[in-house]
């Protein structure tokens, strides 16, 4: 039986996006990242209202920001009060969502209220690249099935027998990894745009070492880091994490294509965004944790492998503790 | 109706491409998030010291209190308060500060009556960091002059 091109060409793309893995596994990212989103990173509500006190206007508004002020009139919703109403109906949907009830709804108004509070911020003329990766990445989960494990949407399914409690626990879906891998794609290409970018504007001369150092101490005074301060001082030093960064931003796309060394790319780019908070200051806390879903959950294999082992090597030592402890 | 997959997939080109729009339109570069372009930290620094320059700004009121300025004092942002303010007043650009003191006093019982620029410059050097403070500036709110 012969297959057209084209149809080729769509089995490659459902293969690589659409592969059967564990919706526990896509449970587990709705947890951690919804819960670090409320924890870690809520909005500061009193910096919104103090914006909206001392601003009549925006000074550059970002796209989200002009699309609701064409519906909704500015003096309606831009107010401290509605900003206060907004974050609580944020947060209130970020708790349902954490323990999955109504999870697809709770999550979509999560990940709306978490949009317009970013997109608020940055409509001042100021903008991060800190958090767009990780809110792109919420809001796909309103499109995964989030909630179909691990949560109180389950249960009830449970308790009304339309579900069964052990196939849930061991469930596979092939819609359960595509936002990780979509994830994936915008972390390797904003690595590499960061890196092109150091490449075409500055050339190798990025990697004199003086270009880390200076951007280090500058930051590192001012955040009030030590340890980029003693980095300011050791060039040579400067000069290999300049390479490593260069390296490291230009090829982390090739994770992409070589699934076997994926782990040792997220755990390199990790190592990396812990020492640019650690030296300077470098908040890339939504990086983090995006990376540490992506290395348990994207390629699984390297450590459900090693539990695997832990598990075959440790039960005939377990037999043999016991039968040592049989009286002979 | 689409299935799913078609669907999800629609969605993923979408995400993906939306990030070729803030580099290719320049005039959403800035205000298309969380599609964004990634350009950072990509000045270079010449071989040579390595030298940085640490800028704070003190607003005094008439009672005498003493407030640092920062983004949540101004109610702005950093990039505009340092473009906008501090750059430019600590080269010696004074007209922005009629503008300051005036978005400064918007909400306040207490006026600021004057502002305060201190800075100084530390240095790399074989033994450490050096550190070297540059003369203080200040401003009357009732004459820009500096003194």
């Amino acid at each position: 039986m012969s297959t057209t091109p084209a149809r080729r060409w769509i089995d490659r793309w459902n293969a690589y996006w659409f592969p059967a893995t564990p919706i526990r596994h896509l449970a587990i990212c709705r947890i951690v990242a919804v819960g670090a989103q409320l924890i870690w990173f809520f909005p500061d509500l009193e910096e919104h209202r103090n914006l909206l006190r001392k601003n009549p206007e925006f000074i550059e508004p970002q796209l989200i920001i002009r699309a609701i002020s064409a519906i909704v009139p500015r003096d309606l919703f831009f107010t401290p009060d509605a900003f206060t109403l907004l974050y609580w109906v944020t947060a209130i949907a970020g708790i349902s969502a954490l323990v999955g009830f109504y999870t697809r709804t709770s999550l979509l108004v999560f990940a709306l209220g978490t949009w317009i509070f970013v997109s608020h911020l940055f409509s001042y003329g100021d903008r991060h690249h800190t958090e767009a990766v990780f809110a792109i990445f919420l809001m796909l989960l309103v499109i995964a099935p989030s909630g179909e494990s691990l949560s109180v949407d389950a249960l009830i399914r449970r308790r009304r027998g339309a579900a069964d409690p052990v196939s849930s626990r061991t469930a596979q879906s092939e819609m359960a990894v595509w936002p990780l891998k979509v994830a994936h794609v915008l972390l390797a290409m904003t690595y590499f745009s960061a890196g092109m970018s150091k490449m075409l504007f500055s050339g190798l001369r990025w990697m004199n070492g003086y270009t880390l150092q200076g951007h280090t101490l500058g930051d590192a005074l001012e955040r009030g880091h030590p340890v980029g301060i003693w980095l300011a001082q050791q060039h040579t030093l400067a000069v290999a994490l300049s390479v490593f960064t260069i390296l490291l931003e230009l090829f982390f796309f090739l994770s992409l294509f070589l699934p076997r060394l994926a782990p040792l790319f997220f755990l390199g780019a990790l190592g990396f965004q812990v020492g640019l908070y650690v030296t300077a200051g470098y908040d890339f806390f939504q990086h983090m944790v995006l990376l540490t879903l992506l290395l348990f959950f994207l390629y699984p294999a390297w450590w459900q492998t090693w539990l695997a082992r832990r598990h075959l090597t440790g039960t005939p030592r377990l037999r043999g503790e016991e039968a040592a402890a049989q009286p002979r | 109706m689409l299935k799913p997959k078609t669907l999800i997939s629609v969605v993923i080109v979408l995400v993906i491409g939306l990030h070729a729009v803030p580099v290719l339109y320049r005039k959403e570069r800035g205000t298309f998030w969380p599609f964004m372009q990634w350009s950072m930290y990509k000045n270079s620094r010449q071989a040579g010291p390595i030298e940085v320059r640490q800028r704070r700004m003190l607003a005094i009121t008439s009672k005498g209190a003493i407030d640092t300025v920062t983004p949540r004092l101004v109610g702005l942002s950093i990039t505009v308060l340092q473009a906008s303010y501090l750059k430019p007043i600590g080269s010696g650009d004074l007209s922005p500060v009629p503008e300051l003191i005036q978005r400064l006093n918007r909400h306040r019982d207490d006026p600021v009556v004057e502002l305060r620029l201190e800075s100084e410059i530390y240095t790399v050097t074989d033994t450490g960091i050096a550190r070297r403070d540059e003369p203080v500036v200040t401003y009357r709110a009732d004459s820009p002059d500096s003194r």
